[in-house]
């Protein structure tokens, strides 16, 4: 139970240090751990957490203060905390926030079949079911750990000019690890699903036909997979690489407050500059999206963490840089207003820009279709190593399914198929989109201390032309 | 601290009472300041405050943890959870607590840290000396973190520890694309050099100017601590028995092998004044120095009581947090500080004795094609210098290290007589103590 009385206290005690603004959070959260090693139970953990969070703003400076005690005292001292911080800080250009309308509004996500009415017996049935699939292909799979995680948060959301926002959002994410092996070598697959919703997310996963199905694929590509000749050729990304090249070399640099360098001695600055707004970066087909709003998604929310509603942005239009993920903070510094990009892993961390639903937008071609015209190329549809430097221009992905394509047609697999490409190249590559958006979901990192954040990424198939391989 | 010692021992017993067999009674306090600052000035000023009690409990082989976000009025809360244990199913693999009454060695904390109020000041201080080397935007993080610990299992471990540390980031920018980085990380605030670690941060930024795009190639790399750091993380993670148990390491079936040069010797020592030193492992365990690689022969996994036992061998003194984290069991083996030891060389000397390679100040985005191979590669970032006939002749950009990590380790031959304390965000992490080392004949790779 949140307690918005308390929120009304502490929003009242900060009011009368005639900050900016004031901001108060309270937050409750349910959460259950599993996991299955080998076969075995390997971890339950079962918690029960609530905290709140105090935000100041003054011109010269912001102070942020958390506590898991909740209480009328601790409001106050979080308060007198928060103000003596951001009076502390000094600021040579002042902080500025942009003008957004109070809210009054509640929002949820519903369950169909609610997470916490599923007993811990049903949840290991399960995950030992994924594990008894894996083994029942025959397939030797040396290293086998799953791990189920669901928790429940709801939130208050208050602030000075007026905002109530009342929230509660379920989550439930599965992730596995399973190290396949043949003939004495071994390939790895580390993956996870994940949503918002009840336990029926699990029927829409599939796992107990995927899990075994990328068992198989893993051996095939051992005991059947080639290298690929160094060299220019046509490259069609599955959605899941599509996801993450969208995640890592747009969501990210589009990042306002990466680009103003808020983030630059940790996940860093960005190629891209407030400047570059409409200037091409890809081909007429490189579209990407981040979208809160997706019903069910991993990175779904109605309200940001500053009571903004959350909409769609086009971040690459057309090939184009359109638009940075922006808070009320970074937003004002550009004369523009938040986009509703404001997130928290928790009530005790300050909230910063991030990322919620990240895709490349559909385009119009059939899949059979994109291979039609590729006469040497590869399709890579999901990746294992990867990275990318931080400023995001440097990105790497190193396939764990990939294929040759030959004349139009899917060939054997290909192994460890690795692109190494800066991003323009990457996006200006693209000349043709499929029609089927697919996601996939992942925890993103950023924030010190870094804040895991679950978000969906996504997207098409894409086809590139002429991109190196190795 | 015996508060929270007590508040343990009590949980302890309630829980017994209603049932369980097993039970470990973590309470922890944790106070923490941070200042971020970016282009040369605060951003914001962050406190939080946690106090919360992990707490596993088994009814024979049934297991259950949780983390209790409270430390008042536990007795329902541990009642609870003995109830929830009768209901799991039993976890076979799950062999005990550890048994024993232990001493403590008792850690020094610094004052200063706990009452610190306006750390503003450090961040200052780091901001001049970085651009008193010349850079024109510096960013970074100042943190001031407290931590107190009352410990209780059924197996008899009773104890107390008290924990400060003051951990400065400092990344100084004299280009766009020219940086340098530094830390510092000392458990009192008088080891908090804030003015040379901007200044250290400024000079690599300094020398990092007018980056030239990197080669591929083959390439001798002499690593500052701070890029040794981000590997000693995925290293030291893949020491931890649980991560052999299921293949998730390139450490599986390699004790009494060669797994780094004959110049490698890499310890966890939570034992020595860092601002990981701790008196017990989370199962009360007391903590002690391991020797895992010895002159490049591997010689321990990193252990808890229950993957001890199922390795037949003795508990490390490594058990984790009782509260798992994602690919983690509860009290998952886990390093507290890992210590690369020293050699004899200086910088200037590794640098001079190099034909062709490149000095490189960190790296981020460690990620690994296969735990169980070593597969990897990494992104060097902020000063990257070529250095050639035993000399740097200048500073590159856009360049990958993609190899493998076995062979990283056993391709060092040569490392510095001086060791630095390390600890930067999640990257080169956890806290650890660590020289500059020189790896031959790595293999660079760069965007085509």
């Amino acid at each position: 139970m949140i307690d918005e009385d308390l929120a009304e206290y502490m929003l009242d005690a900060a009011s009368k240090h005639t900050p900016v603004l004031a901001e108060v959070r309270l937050e409750s959260t349910r959460c259950t751990q599993l996991a299955l090693k080998a076969g075995q139970v390997d971890t339950i953990a079962s918690s029960q957490d609530a905290g709140m969070n105090v935000k100041i703003f003054f011109a010269s400076g912001v102070g942020f203060s958390s506590s898991n005690v909740v209480s009328k005292a601790e409001g106050l001292r979080l308060v007198r905390q928060a103000v003596s911080q951001a009076k502390s800080a000094r600021r040579k250009s002042p902080c500025t926030l942009s003008a957004e309308k109070a809210v009054r509004t509640s929002w949820e996500v519903r369950q169909k079949k609610s997470l916490a009415d599923v007993t811990t017996e049903e949840k290991l049935d399960y995950l030992r079911s994924l594990d008894s699939a894996a083994l029942k292909t025959g397939v030797k799979v040396q290293g086998r750990y799953y791990d189920l995680k669901d928790w429940e948060t709801t939130r208050f959301f208050g602030n000075s000019e007026g905002s109530r926002i009342k929230s509660f959002i379920p989550r439930m994410k599965v992730e596995s690890y399973n190290l396949v092996s043949a003939k004495g070598e071994t390939e790895q697959s580390m993956r996870e699903w994940g949503g918002s919703g009840g336990w029926e997310l699990k029927d829409e996963w599939n796992l107990l036909e995927v899990l075994p199905d990328e068992m198989r694929m893993l051996k095939k590509q051992i005991e059947h997979g080639k290298r690929v000749k160094p060299g220019k050729c046509d490259l069609v990304c599955g959605s899941e690489v599509t996801g993450i090249a969208a995640h890592e070399s747009c969501g990210h640099p589009m990042e306002g407050d990466r680009i103003q360098g808020r983030e630059m001695s940790q996940a860093g600055r960005s190629f891209i500059s407030e400047d570059m707004i409409g200037q091409r970066l890809g081909s007429k087909y490189a579209t990407v999206i981040d979208d809160p709003g997706i019903p069910g998604s991993y990175g779904y929310y109605a309200y940001d963490e500053e009571g903004v509603k959350a909409r769609p942005r086009y971040l690459y239009k057309e090939g184009l840089i359109n638009e940075f993920l922006h808070n009320r903070e970074t937003g004002s510094k550009m004369g523009l207003v938040s986009n509703g990009s404001s997130r928290a892993e928790s009530y005790l961390r300050e909230p910063i820009v991030r990322m919620g639903n990240t895709f490349v937008a559909p385009g119009d071609f059939e899949e059979d279709e994109l291979f039609g015209t590729v006469k040497d190329g590869v399709l890579m549809n999901s990746f294992t190593e990867w990275n990318i430097d931080d400023k995001r221009y440097n990105q790497k992905y190193v396939s764990r399914e990939a294929y040759f394509i030959k004349d139009g047609e899917l060939a054997g697999p290909a192994r460890k198929c690795t692109i190494e490409i800066t991003t323009p190249a990457f996006w200006s590559a693209i000349d043709a989109v499929t029609k089927k958006v697919r996601f996939d979901a992942a925890e993103c990192g950023k924030g010190d201390p870094g804040q895991g954040m679950s978000v969906f990424t996504g997207g098409p198939m894409l086809r590139l032309r002429g991109v190196s391989l190795r | 601290m015996n508060e929270l010692k007590e508040i343990s021992q009590h949980v302890v017993e309630v829980a017994r009472s209603a049932g369980a067999d097993d039970v470990v009674a973590e309470a922890i306090v944790t106070e923490v300041k941070q200042v971020r600052f970016s282009n040369s000035q605060v951003d914001a000023v962050n406190s939080w405050s946690e106090e919360h009690l992990a707490l596993l409990v088994a009814i024979g082989k049934k297991v259950i943890s949780s983390d209790i976000r409270t430390l008042t009025d536990l007795d329902p809360h541990a009642r609870a959870l003995v109830s929830l244990a009768k209901k799991v199913p039993p976890s076979k693999t799950y062999e005990g607590v550890a048994p024993g009454r232990f001493k403590y060695r008792r850690n020094p904390v610094d004052g200063r840290i706990v009452k610190l109020r306006d750390p503003s000041r450090f961040v200052h201080e780091a901001i001049a000396g970085a651009e008193g080397f010349g850079a024109n935007n510096v960013g970074g993080t100042f943190y001031a973190i407290h931590e107190r610990v009352g410990l209780a299992s059924s197996g008899g471990a009773v104890g107390a520890d008290e924990s400060t540390a003051a951990d400065l980031s400092v990344r100084a920018f004299s280009q766009p694309e020219a940086s340098g980085h530094a830390v510092c990380c000392t458990p009192t605030l008088t080891g908090m050099e804030a003015k040379k670690t901007g200044e250290r941060a400024g000079e690599f930024a300094s020398h990092a100017r007018d980056p030239v795009m990197g080669e591929q190639g083959k390439f001798d790399l002499i690593v500052d601590p701070l890029f040794l750091g981000s590997f000693i993380q995925s290293t030291s993670s893949m020491l931890s028995a649980m991560r052999v148990e299921i293949s998730n390491s390139m450490y599986a079936k390699k004790i009494g092998k060669r797994v780094a040069s004959d110049e490698v010797t890499f310890i966890d020592d939570p034992t020595i004044r860092s601002t990981t030193r701790r008196a017990f492992d989370h199962e009360g365990v007391p903590t002690r120095r391991n020797v895992l690689i010895k002159d490049g022969i591997l010689k321990t996994y990193l252990h808890n009581t229950g993957t001890a036992k199922r390795f037949k061998t003795k508990t490390t003194a490594n058990a984790g947090p009782l509260i798992p984290s994602a690919y983690g069991s509860a009290a998952q083996p886990m390093a507290f500080h890992p210590v690369v030891v020293p050699g004899d060389w200086n910088k200037d000397e590794l640098i001079a004795d190099t034909k062709r390679g490149l000095y490189i100040n960190n790296t981020w985005y460690t990620r690994y094609q296969n735990y169980s191979t070593g597969e990897f590669s990494t992104i060097p970032r902020d000063a990257i210098l070529r250095v050639e006939n035993g000399e740097i002749v200048g500073a590159v950009k856009n360049i990958r290290i993609s190899d493998n990590m076995m062979n990283f380790w056993k391709s060092i031959d040569a490392l510095s007589r001086k060791a630095q304390d390390i600890y930067w965000w999640e990257e080169a992490a956890p806290p650890s103590t660590l020289p500059t080392v020189r790896a031959k004949q790595m293999t660079i790779t760069r965007s085509a």
